[in-house]
């Protein structure tokens, strides 16, 4: 066996997230790929449930979604939830201590009923039941050899806590594995999993990959605002930031936050801020400043159920249309959608490149199954990247320097304070050239003109979008960020099942790079557009935008909108259906769907 | 440096007679007084009248957006410290929209100084009641009654812990430049309350009444004494003008400075982008 999950489940504040953060970094580290998946409760404590599922490989696998390996429950609501998903031939594991009136039963699955409870007890402490449990899963993956690597990773997960923490951690770990080994009658057939190992690779979250690529871009300056699923990268950059001399200012709220990263960035530094929906929301009136002002900034925006508060730790993506279009006025910004976490560090640092270049706000738009999501990302060759810095003028006493300078790219050079003989006055009115405000109607024309021209210069730059599956396919699909591992996934398994389907993701969404779409959509009788929210936004987007394109073409939609990522599976049978109704002269009864 | 160097390219929009004159010529005289060079200074204000002042000098100037001077300012001041960085604006713009900035800029003392001109109205929008209009002040909006009291900026001021606190008016240019030379002077965050007058939309807080209203703070009274400032912020016979608080405590950009050599502690003095990634190794 070459790739298997692991679900490790149980109520807030029983550590589940420590140890599933505890055993994919073994794993990664010890050379496997691993992704992750994680779904927690806002509350620290209380009756919210935790699920933590790892996917471990021996080949990079895309989504960390399928039937359950191994199951370990510590508490009882989640075996119950749990088990109908365990794979035939799988293993629950959870807790004897738990008082459960009628014990799980399933054939064709083995249970083991442990009392991870009074082994825990017995080398301290009841509450590292979680690192018995995780000890079990090692020792039940005996040919990974994760023993060793895993009692270093919780040296280091503790290091600023108490020696006695590590300590009971690492005998409860212990503890577990020697159970396992000495006590346990195994019935299962995990010894089998045996893995090559793949070599040095990174593994990070998708929110730590937007930090690492900021500093790596060069940002210096961070305010922001907690927010859930977003707080991991200011709190990743406060501690990361000072080590390069740099700035994570806590700010009142998003509205602060933003108009603090303006600020910096007019001093000339690299600045960003991060959020997610309610944040986002609050900072749209700051987005046109630097869009007028022609102030370079990036926002991330974790993307949660909206609107208002909506669900908080639940994934969506509904916020594109307020990243497009939320702000007043005609405001050019460049809007992009990383799709994993390797990605999360590249449009991150494309965000900042193109802030720097164009003078504009960029919005990356992750969300809250990517932000927190763990996984392994190739290694970064950082001395080849390119970074772009703006473009300085050429200051001198007696020449006047007008910020605002109508040039043929759109783009005017930048002084900041400090620099002798670049003084300017930026400012959210419209202003002409020099700076100075104006009502003027064939200003205001001529200076909306140049600061969309800014991104018609850009779009030669924008990074090629991602394809993936035959060129040949008939059906298509088009979607955006998060959803790539389950659509990849999908187009795998219809290739195997002898349905060919082409994917499409543009990555940068605004401005919408129509020339892809066009040439995508050329050989297609069948588009299907997939994301994550109620009203088809980035389908209706293409739709609207892309009016011109092959008339010929079904666009239909596949939405989701529980709060939950998609599946590859429920992602293949939309593609088998499709298939099918195409083969059947292709006719559908819903008003769903769209012509181009 | 002298004072016409400080002119901007634009005139002043403002009415003839305005209070905000004022205050423009006693900055540019506290300015040049300092030597402050323009290349090295920043006027970052939001929206209204008194907003459009960074326009109307020669430094670098930041207009942005209604209520936000402040985290502009703080945000520039942190990334560039070297730079003297002035907030301006009216009592609209710092007190309503933009209110919560100013607690918090208080409570982080920053080295920047603030300007607030208080007009008592609303001028850019042609005159609506604002958090310091007084009772009695009818406008468009409130065409029947007057229907809420007013806040006292100096005494907010004061609660929020600002390191200097000043009163100024336009009708005492001299004044002025002193309070404000003081708060350039000063190391933290300095609030410099002017009462502006609107000679357009404001005909219960004319020149006239402020002037029967003002008085200067005694000659003894000790600046150090918070409690004895609140007393006289909250004085309810007169309008006091001068000092009435100042103390020394840490910058904002001091404490951050702790906070890079603790950093630097632990990742040495040439951290690489290299070093960060061990982690994810």
């Amino acid at each position: 066996m070459k790739d298997i999950i692991i679900k490790i489940t149980g109520t807030s504040g029983q550590g589940i997230i420590s140890s599933g953060d505890i055993l994919s970094y073994a794993t990664a580290r010890k050379g496997y790929y691993v992704t992750t998946y994680r779904a927690f409760p806002s509350e620290i404590r209380g009756d919210g449930k935790c699920y933590y599922t790892l996917r471990i490989s021996e080949h990079k696998a895309l989504t960390a979604t399928g039937e359950t390996d191994i199951l370990v429950c510590l508490d009882t609501d989640t075996i119950f939830e749990g088990i109908g998903k365990i794979k035939k031939g799988g293993v629950l594991i959870y807790d004897s201590n738990l008082s459960i009136e009628n014990p799980p039963k399933r054939d064709d699955i083995v249970i083991y009923s442990l009392p991870l409870g009074d082994i825990a007890k017995e080398t301290g402490s009841e509450r590292s039941r979680n690192m018995v449990a995780l000890g079990i899963v090692v020792a039940l993956l005996n040919n990974l050899h994760l023993e060793e690597q895993i009692l270093k990773d919780i040296e280091l997960r503790y290091k600023a806590k108490a020696k006695e923490v590590i300590e009971t951690n690492k005998n409860a770990l212990n503890a577990g594995v020697k159970y396992t080994k000495e006590t346990l009658i195994r019935t299962d057939k995990y010894s089998e999993v045996n893995m090559q190992s793949s070599g040095a690779k990174l593994i990070m979250s998708g929110n730590e990959a937007i930090g690492l690529a900021a500093i790596t871009a060069g940002c210096r300056f961070f305010s922001g605002y907690p927010i859930t699923p977003a707080t991991e990268i200011m709190e990743w950059l406060a501690r990361e930031l000072p080590k390069f001399g740099g700035k994570m200012i806590q700010c009142e709220d998003e509205i602060a936050a933003i108009n603090y990263a303006l600020g910096a960035s007019y001093g000339g530094v690299k600045s960003m801020t991060a959020t997610s929906g309610p944040g986002f929301s609050l900072m749209q009136e700051a987005i046109g400043l630097a869009s007028m002002a022609e102030l370079p900034v990036v926002i991330a925006d974790v993307q949660r159920c909206g609107p208002s508060t909506g669900v908080p730790t639940k994934t969506e993506q509904s916020d594109l249309f307020a990243a497009m279009y939320g702000t007043h006025g005609d405001c050019p910004k460049i809007v992009l959608a990383p799709m994993n976490v390797a990605d999360c560090f590249y449009q991150t640092i494309n965000a900042f490149n193109f802030a720097e270049q164009y003078q504009v706000p960029v919005i990356v738009l992750s969300d809250a199954s990517l932000g927190p999501r763990r996984e392994c990302v190739d290694l970064i060759d950082i001395e080849n990247l390119k970074i772009v810095n703006r473009q300085k003028p050429d200051l001198k006493e007696g020449k006047i320097y007008n910020r605002y300078e109508d040039t043929k790219s759109g783009i005017s050079p930048i002084s900041a304070p400090g620099d002798k003989y670049g003084e300017h006055v930026i400012t959210g009115l419209e202003h002409t050239e020099e700076n100075a405000p104006t009502p003027a109607p064939e200003v205001h024309r001529q200076m909306t003109e140049k600061r969309f021209r800014k991104l018609e210069t850009a779009a030669g730059e924008f990074s090629k979008a991602k394809t993936y599956g035959d060129e040949d396919a008939s059906i298509g699909i088009i979607s955006w960020g998060s959803t790539s591992g389950a659509v990849f996934e999908a187009i795998d398994k219809a290739k195997e099942n002898g349905i060919k389907v082409q994917a499409l993701y543009p990555r940068t969404l605004y401005p919408l790079p129509t020339n892809w779409i066009k040439d995508f959509v050329k050989n297609k009788e069948i588009i299907i557009v997939i994301e994550a929210n109620y009203n088809a936004q980035f389908k209706s987007t293409i739709v609207e935008r892309c009016t011109h394109i092959n008339r010929g073409t079904e666009v239909l939609e596949f939405l989701k909108y529980d709060g939950t990522p998609f599946t590859p599976e429920e992602i293949y049978e939309e593609i088998e259906k499709v298939s099918k109704l195409k083969d059947d002269r292709y006719t559908l009864s819903t008003n769903k769907h769209t012509h181009f | 440096m002298e004072i016409s160097e400080y002119k901007g390219r634009v005139k002043p929009s403002w009415c003839p007679g305005c209070g905000n004159h004022a205050v423009l010529t006693a900055l540019k005289k506290s300015m040049a007084g300092l030597n402050y060079e323009t290349h090295n200074t920043a006027i970052v204000s939001g929206i209204g009248c008194s907003s459009r002042f960074p326009f109307f000098m020669s430094t670098y100037g930041f207009h942005s957006i209604h209520g936000r001077a402040l985290p502009v300012a703080i945000g520039l001041k942190q990334a560039r410290p070297e730079i003297n960085v002035i907030a301006v604006g009216g009592d609209g713009d710092g007190l309503s929209i933009g209110g919560n900035h100013f607690i918090h800029a208080g409570r982080k003392n920053p080295n920047i100084t603030y300007i607030m001109m208080d007009n008592e109205i609303y001028a850019l929008t042609k005159g609506q009641c604002s958090p310091t209009s007084r009772i009695g002040t009818t406008t468009k909006c409130n065409p029947y009654a007057w229907t809420a009291d007013r806040i006292n900026p100096v005494l907010m001021a004061l609660s929020f812990n600002a390191s200097y606190v000043a009163r100024g008016y336009s009708g005492d240019i001299k004044q002025l430049e002193e309070i404000i030379t003081g708060g350039l002077k000063h190391k933290g965050f300095s609030f410099i309350h002017v009462v502006s007058p609107c000679v357009q939309y404001n005909k219960v807080s004319s020149f006239e009444k402020i002037k029967e209203l003002v008085r200067n703070l005694p000659e003894n009274h000790n600046r150090e004494d918070r409690i004895n400032a609140m007393q006289y912020a909250f004085s309810p016979d007169g309008l006091y003008t001068g000092v009435f608080y100042q103390t020394q405590r840490p910058t904002y950009e001091e404490r951050y400075q702790e906070v890079i050599a603790k950093a630097k502690q632990i990742a040495g003095d040439n951290c690489t982008i290299q070093d960060v990634m061990k982690q994810f190794k």
